[in-house]
């Protein structure tokens, strides 16, 4: 019946309206055995809602779904998952209070006759799954306890426990640092060798232009680029998917002067920072690079006095301090924007002007009482200034894009005049209009000679929009060079030595 | 004022407009006079209590322990009537000031100690009521003061003083809520509360005065209680917490925290007495009324949950078709 020209899923003319939105009109997409496809677009361009469709999440309004060239309907995510298909939300569905190998064979648990669940049959198949994927995670060990990038190492392994045919990955690496990501890569590749057929959507180009065999472009709910029509390089993704040029991808401007405002030295702290030694001066980007884990994370909360320090000290603006919590942080003009701005930044009760001015309701206020004049003026200015959606004080947050409400957090700190802004992850997620908007807005902030500590896994975001980059192992800083000097080849082996369970094969692939 | 009165308040004013003009068709003597003034006798006691109840779940808290801080604060407002021979003028002050302390205590207990509202109020509940009954040996006290009814059954310009209580604490609610700093902290708070840490808001702190606002407005509440009754008793406020967290959620509080509008727990309020006060005129039995009012509280928080499907529902209706529009 199938040939190799016959695609193992064919989408043919998927049409899904949402009560004022076209957002899905006619896609097409086929999907061929052993090939990874990329899935791209913008922000609401559709591309989440063709992933519900194709998880049986939703029906489309009208098209057909072929599966070896036979009409079907995945009518519900369990006739999905009979079907072969296997999603990996972008949000993880696994259960944290479950132990990993239940979470692999979640609603699907393997029986013993009598109908009790076969628990050496569900430990010795997830140890078989994960050794299979070179994983080195325990089934018996609690999900909630694993780190986040290994958390989606469990996600997937439900994928391939399940033997499916064909399966989608929505941001698979957003949590995962460069090692994983390569883990990951490489497990991708072996399940296109043996036939698996992958959907892979993915905001992250370089990424993509490294694994995907052929891409579909969506923009505004339509294909404007099928599988063949775009050559798989960045720059020719970036122009379909927005439709024209965008000028530079990283507008860095170097605005760092000699004088230092923060100097932190010889810091350490029980959440795992030994030995952090660094100074940022003034309208500088530095950049910490590291892998997921290796302590960038705990730096700045150590900076932030969200941790203790139980060794070193920090001067800022030549003073010294000690932060007993986040207030005091806060209070001497630092600020941190959270790697999660969903769970740690927004407030999703409030437009933009609440969360614009959260951080400053002592400054805006008499007496107790708000000066919503104030408020007001300065939402609208700061709105109008980083090309906030207009809608952003009409309505709650939530309905804004990742963009828009990234802009926001940020936003924030402006209004608030925070001089140190450390900004954890600060693109992850939103697309490329807005993470260019991003680094517009970091821009802003250096040359109005604030300082800023960057934290991205985004290697080629990092090196470019940085002035310096602190290269981070085990809770330590090891070295800090100029940005221009280093490659992202060096950033990755520089971050990733002395990694034990990382063999040299797995770099070098 | 926009701020004040926005679209939050539509859909419980709604409610209470229907719920009232039900009651007003079907019994004949629900508008004369006496019996509307008399709602507002009825009303005003748990409308105030809600007051502190809203507050607290702003800030993504719950306070089951009013109900039963509402007998012990009018006990020991007997005993100082009664026994201990303090003044009216000195007492009403002191028994604000303990309702506030004993908020505060429990809110100390959930910021500080970490341990859920649910909890700490649920003990609170149980041993505020087994403390009543600690004085006098568990018995009501009666004929507590000659000038402690007139603050419950007193009249200005011919409108009874309750009226006017509702009136100032629920405006200074409102301007609390809309225009301070600690309003604003305590949606923050109840929004996102890992968020408002990190906004340098002292979470803690505003969670714990949440909950002394509650005590404050639940001695509020004991005080006209023992007015009404010119006595205090251990057996005062039986189910009042759970009829003032029902006027906060029929007045579209969320539980989840950081939404909801002050003064549509008023409407809440209304819209449960109202309803309660036709099944009386009615002669309709308590166990009917329980079930009633289950019934609407369940209606309530059901409209609001399914508000998206209900708005779709009511487009297609009235037939507005989906314009084409790239996401």
């Amino acid at each position: 019946m199938t040939s190799d020209t016959t695609p193992l899923w064919e989408f043919a003319d998927i049409s899904k309206a949402y009560p004022g939105v076209l957002a899905n009109d006619k896609v097409c997409i086929k999907l061929m055995k052993g090939s990874i496809h990329g899935l791209l677009g913008e922000n609401g361009c559709g591309k989440s809602t063709m992933i519900k469709t194709l998880s049986g999440v939703q029906q489309p309004d009208s098209g057909r779904i072929l599966y070896n060239g036979k009409a079907v309907q995945i009518s519900d995510p369990l006739a999905a998952r009979d079907l072969g298909i296997a999603t990996v939300f972008q949000e993880f569905s696994i259960v944290p209070t479950l132990s990993v190998g239940e979470n692999i064979f979640l609603g699907n648990m393997p029986r013993s006759r009598l109908g009790a669940i076969d628990w050496r049959k569900v430990n010795s198949e997830s140890a078989r799954v994960l050794k299979e994927m070179d994983v080195n995670i325990h089934p018996e060990a609690i999900t909630g306890d694993l780190s986040v990038g290994e958390q989606q190492l469990v996600e997937i392994a439900k994928a391939v426990a399940m033997d499916a045919s064909m399966i989608i990955l929505d941001e698979p690496t957003a949590a995962l640092g460069e090692e994983e990501i390569e883990q990951l890569h490489q497990l991708l590749r072996n399940m296109r060798r043996r036939g698996t057929a992958i959907l892979y959507v993915s905001h992250r180009l370089d990424e993509v232009e490294r694994i995907v065999d052929e891409v579909t472009i969506l923009r505004g709910g339509r294909v404007v680029s099928a599988a063949g029509e775009t050559e798989i390089n960045v720059s020719e993704i970036v122009s379909a998917m927005v439709g024209g040029d965008v000028g530079e991808h990283y507008p860095k401007e170097n605005n760092a002067t000699d004088d230092v405002v923060l100097r932190a030295s010889g810091l350490r702290t029980k959440a795992g920072v030994s030995d952090a030694t660094f100074d940022l001066r003034k309208g500088e980007v530095l950049g910490l690079g590291g892998v997921l884990g290796s302590g960038r994370t705990e730096i700045a909360r150590a900076l932030f006095g969200v941790d203790t320090l139980t060794e070193g000290s920090v001067e800022l603006g030549g003073s010294p301090v000690k932060f007993r919590n986040e207030m005091d942080a806060i209070k001497a003009g630092m600020a941190l924007v959270p790697e999660n701005r969903k769970t740690d930044g927004l407030f999703f009760n409030f437009r933009a002007s609440g969360n614009i001015t959260a951080a400053s309701l002592a400054e805006i206020s008499k007496l107790g009482i708000l000066d919503l004049l104030t408020e007001a003026d300065g939402t609208e200015r700061l709105i109008d200034e980083l090309e906030i959606s207009a809608q952003a004080e009409a309505k709650t947050v939530n309905f804004l894009s990742g963009g828009n409400q990234q802009k926001i957090v940020i936003a924030r700190w402006l209004f608030a005049d925070a001089q140190v802004l450390i900004l954890d992850e600060p693109t992850q997620g939103i697309d490329i209009g807005a993470k260019i908007a991003v680094y517009k807005l970091m821009n802003t902030l250096t040359r109005a000679g604030k300082s800023i500590i960057l934290i991205s896994s985004d290697h080629d975001e990092l090196l470019a929009m940085s002035d310096r980059v602190a290269v981070v192992q085990h809770g330590a800083i090891k070295k800090i060079v100029a940005a221009k000097e280093l490659s992202h080849d060096d950033l990755v082996r520089a971050s990733a030595d002395n990694i034990e369970h990382v063999s040299k094969e797995q770099l070098a692939s | 004022m926009k701020r004040i009165f926005d679209a939050q308040l539509i859909g419980p004013f709604a409610a209470m407009v229907i719920v009232t003009l039900i009651v007003a068709m079907t019994t004949d003597r629900f508008l004369n006079p006496g019996n509307l003034s008399n709602l507002f006798l009825q009303v005003s006691i748990v409308a105030l209590i809600a007051i502190g109840a809203t507050v607290v779940i702003f800030a993504a808290g719950i306070d089951l322990s009013s109900g039963s801080m509402v007998a012990l604060l009018t006990m020991i407002l007997a005993q100082m009537l009664k026994f201990m021979g303090l003044p009216l003028i000195f007492a009403l002050p002191l028994i604000l000031v303990v309702g506030a302390l004993l908020g505060l205590g429990l809110g100390l207990i959930t910021a500080y100690g970490r341990i859920p509202s649910f909890i700490t109020t649920l003990a609170a509940l149980i041993a505020f009521r087994g403390l009543a009954l600690t004085f006098n040996n568990g018995s009501p006290i009666f004929s507590l003061d000659p000038g402690l009814e007139p603050i419950f059954y007193g009249k200005l310009a011919g409108i009874p003083l309750p009226f006017f209580y509702l009136l100032t604490f629920y405006g200074l609610a409102a301007f609390t809520m809309n225009f301070t700093k600690l309003g604003r902290e305590i949606y923050a708070v109840g929004g996102n509360p890992a968020a408002a840490v990190l906004t340098g808001i002292n979470v803690r702190k505003v969670q714990a005065i949440t909950f002394a606002i509650a005590g404050f407005m639940t001695a509020v509440g004991a005080v006209l209680m023992s007015a009404r009754l010119n006595s205090g008793s251990p057996n005062y406020g039986q189910t009042l917490e759970l009829q003032a967290i029902a006027a906060a959620v029929v007045g579209g509080a969320s539980l989840a925290g950081g939404r909801g509008n002050i003064l549509a727990t008023f409407m809440g309020a209304m819209t449960i007495v109202i309803v309660q006060n036709g099944l009386n005129l009615n002669a309709a039995p308590s166990s009917v009324q329980n079930i009633v009012l289950g019934l609407i509280i369940l209606l309530a928080v059901g409209i609001d949950m399914w508000r998206a499907e209900l708005s779709s529902l009511l487009s297609s209706v009235f037939g507005k078709s989906a314009s084409v529009k790239g996401g």
